[in-house]
């Protein structure tokens, strides 16, 4: 996988296509992310499986915002998983990236991340290392589903209730773009209390990820109190492709969310 | 848009074990007191049959 990579952004890099590769590499004996700008330093480069597959990821799409804000007119790569393409497409279509300043580098998930983070397309359209695993359903889901509507207050309460609100599952997001955040106005939610009002602060920040959760899980993956984030967020997803067939991430990008525009009105 | 978000949020209300029919949109112009009353008047009975959030008596 890591050698595919290298060969790729090898090339990448020597032509002159992109400027540098947002990519992962190891620093004594942990991964982080870095930018890659010489085709003759990628011998440190990974695709962050360390222990076991897609156990070290970061939201380097996140990164490349930012970069991209400070050298608009440069082209970059960037290495992508199925849910980081996901997160780059959602980024174009609210135009927080240009597509055309941005080359991906795709990996394939293999099936027992695709199972783990139960997810629907775990490969970008194109990649140049791993195999298509199949897509997996939303079990998370449909296990809160079985419950009593008094058993999933109950459960959500209790899990709400750990949260020391740190804003990791915000700052990790790749498509939590807002200048501005919601979740640190006095006017919508009591910012000093802990936990956060519950559940208030978190459905609050469901809603506001409704149409643009592309649903890579890294704010689950991020959380200290281990709150289950990811199976709300698979959630809000189903009610918006429900309601609007629509998921952000899966198809053209130059589609826009439908809690960005006005379009159709929903099917409930 | 509101339309949009109102069903959105109805969901996942359900989905976190609240009852959706707490959450109710009607749209009524500055010109229309009868229909104000009338829809804050059903609201208030829905809410009624429903009795006090469990939210309320978890908090
Ligand atoms: S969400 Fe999908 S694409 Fe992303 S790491 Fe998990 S399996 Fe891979
Ligand atoms: S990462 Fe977890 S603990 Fe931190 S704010 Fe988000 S939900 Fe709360």
């Amino acid at each position: 996988m890591n050698e595919k990579v290298k060969a790729k952004v090898k090339e990448l890099l020597a032509s002159g296509r992109i400027k540098g590769f947002w990519g992962l590499r190891t620093m004594q004996g942990n991964i982080g992310p870095f930018l890659f700008s010489s085709p003759d330093d990628l011998d440190e480069l990974v695709v962050g499986d360390r222990e076991r597959p897609g156990d070290t990821r970061y939201p380097l799409n996140k990164l490349l915002v930012n970069l991209a804000r400070c050298y608009p007119e440069e082209v970059f790569g960037v290495l992508v998983r199925g849910c980081d393409e996901r997160g780059l497409k959602t980024l174009y279509s609210w135009n927080q990236l240009n597509p055309e300043k941005v080359v991906p580098v795709g990996i394939a998930c293999p099936q027992e991340l695709a199972e783990a983070c139960e997810c629907l397309k775990p490969f970008p359209d194109e990649f140049v290392a791993g195999e298509k695993a199949e897509g997996s359903e939303f079990v998370s889901v449909a296990n809160v589903e079985s419950l009593s509507l008094e058993s999933r207050l109950e459960h959500w309460l209790d899990q709400f209730a750990k949260c020391i609100k740190c804003y990791g599952c915000r700052d990790i997001c790749p498509v939590c773009f807002c200048k501005e955040c919601t979740l640190e106005k006095d006017d919508f939610i009591h910012t000093g209390d802990l936990p956060p009002e519950n559940p208030i602060f978190h459905l609050t920040r469901a809603v506001h990820m409704a149409g643009r959760c592309i649903d890579c899980g890294l704010c689950n993956e991020a959380c200290p109190a281990d709150i289950p984030l990811r199976t709300l967020y698979k959630k809000v997803a189903d009610i918006i492709d429900e309601e609007f067939h629509y998921r952000p991430g899966y198809g053209d990008p130059k589609e826009k969310s439908p809690l960005n525009i006005l379009g159709e009105a929903p099917k409930h | 848009m509101t339309t949009k978000r109102i069903a959105v949020m109805k969901q996942l209300l359900a989905f976190t074990g609240i009852e959706q029919d707490r959450l109710q949109l009607e749209w009524v112009s500055a010109a229309e007191g009868p229909k104000f009353a009338q829809a804050i008047t059903e609201f208030t009975n829905l809410i009624k049959a429903l009795g006090p959030s469990r939210l309320k008596v978890a908090a």
